[in-house]
């Protein structure tokens, strides 16, 4: 990876980081970057926290500086997901999605928060964020509401198989 | 009455079932019909499983697409994370050729194809849109006079505005009309743009913001908090108590979901509104129910 503490001092820009982000899903979008940081004006992390700087991530995007971004407790995660970058954003940039897209990229490496990490697993359990129980069915039963249907795990489990490199047969 | 396919989501059905009630106890009043969608899973999540795997998320998000395209129905969600994931998604299979394909390719092993044929709608803008203001107006039978209520937006609902498409947000107006519709005051606080912090892993900093928020809720002397997405309202129920302990600060303005007030103000009993599960109890609600119940 890049590095900016080169003997020389100079900035690498690291491409196998740009290209990795850039499979993302709108994982290329920060090459529209200027950094004019109209972005950063009213984000709320940037205005509450201490560490957090849309403009600053964009431009470690731009030069590929991936261990600053993608190390353990990265500050990618007190991002707020409020979508004020994308709004204010002339370039159509959406930081956010920038952003969600390097979240990719440190589940891929396992990286991920515990938080993050638990709702996934409860997803892939049964199909929701929240998991049916006996609990959650007397609660509905009070409001005269069915209890929770069952999601067929069978067709999401199969939509989530990757598919194979060179496409599928259709 | 307009269909809609109900896309009830994880939160709404399975920790605020009451909400769900009033969804279904008011909307018919105002010539809004559900179609239950069989088979829906969660949209799913546009924060924690979006940030696992976007692929994964779109191909989820579409087959949820599906089902409502498959009964030629527009989609209804009541959460702004639902319609954040789905407006979202329904945006770049539109925009983008290559990304449909490769979702199309997954569905196809569950003989499913997405064709991009369903709208996504948000409950506040079908209300809005299809059946107007005034039809809200008019299903009322105990309007809330008096009554004031701070708004919260929250962030998903409004932005990305290219995207959402459901009001300006630097001033969107759609809740504060729903809110005069059922006869209480819509108050506009210092603080109304700002995110309820649900989705930020950095305590701190959403402590600091809630604070902020909370104190310009304060300042307006809200009776209430008024919003439409499950996840601020659970962070204005317990967070409130947290931020409040934490600052030293008084803050105790009850939290409702505006289906909660719809519901009430069109004369469902309080008692199967939820009030009484929450930390902060809307006790001008139960005041209002007396008071018609003695007239």
């Amino acid at each position: 990876m890049a590095s900016k503490t080169k003997k020389d001092d100079v900035v690498r820009i690291d491409f196998a980081f740009r290209r990795e982000l850039a499979k993302k899903v709108e994982g290329n979008l920060a090459s529209f970057c200027y950094q004019c940081g109209a972005c950063v004006g009213d984000c709320p992390s940037t205005r509450y926290g201490s560490d957090f700087n849309p403009r600053e991530i964009m431009l470690k995007v731009l030069y590929g500086l991936g261990e600053e971004l993608l190390g353990e407790d990265s500050v990618l995660w007190e991002c707020t997901n409020c979508y004020n970058c994308a709004e204010r954003c002339p370039q159509d940039v959406k930081p956010a999605e920038v952003i969600i897209s390097l979240k990719n990229m440190l589940s891929d490496r396992g990286a991920a928060p515990a938080t993050a990490g638990k709702v996934v697993e409860t997803f892939y359990a049964c199909g929701r964020t929240v998991r049916e129980s006996s609990a959650v069915d007397r609660l509905r039963e009070k409001y005269g509401l069915p209890p929770l249907p069952p999601v067929p795990m069978d067709e999401i489990k199969s939509i989530l198989e990757p598919l194979e490199e060179k496409g599928e047969a259709k | 009455m307009k269909r809609f396919a109900f896309f009830p989501g994880c939160l709404i059905p399975a920790r605020y079932p009451f909400m769900e009630y009033a969804l279904r106890e008011s909307l018919p009043k105002i010539g809004i019909e559900l179609v239950d969608l069989e088979g829906a899973s969660c949209c799913p999540d546009p924060i924690y499983f979006k940030s696992n795997d976007k692929t994964e998320w779109l191909a989820v998000a579409a087959r949820n697409l599906c089902l409502a395209e498959e009964k030629g129905l527009d989609i209804l969600t009541n959460c702004s994370g639902c319609t954040a994931t789905l407006s979202e998604s329904y945006h770049l299979l539109k925009e983008n050729e290559a990304l449909k394909d490769q979702v199309n390719q997954r569905l196809a092993r569950i003989g499913k194809e997405y064709r991009g044929t369903s709208r996504v709608r948000h409950v506040a803008t079908v209300v809005r849109d299809e059946v107007g203001i005034d039809a809200v107006a008019k299903s009322v039978v105990r309007p809330l006079t008096g009554l004031k209520v701070a708004i919260h937006y929250g962030c998903h609902l409004l932005k990305p505005s290219k995207i959402m498409q459901v009001d300006n947000p630097d001033n969107p107006q759609v809740l504060e009309r729903l809110v005069e519709a059922v006869g209480a005051t819509p108050v506009r606080h210092g603080n109304w743009y700002l995110c309820c912090g649900k989705a930020c892993e950095n305590e701190d900093l959403t402590m600091s913001m809630m604070n902020d928020l909370l104190s310009t809720v304060n300042e307006v002397e809200a009776d209430l908090l008024g919003m439409i997405c499950p996840t601020c309202f659970s962070q204005f129920d317990f967070g409130q108590l947290k931020v409040g302990k934490k600052f030293g600060k008084d803050f105790k303005t009850p939290p409702t979901y505006f289906f909660q007030l719809l519901a009430f103000a069109q004369g469902t009993p309080y008692d199967m509104l939820g009030f009484d599960r929450q930390r902060f109890k809307p006790k001008c609600l139960k005041e209002i129910e007396a008071k018609a119940d003695a007239s």
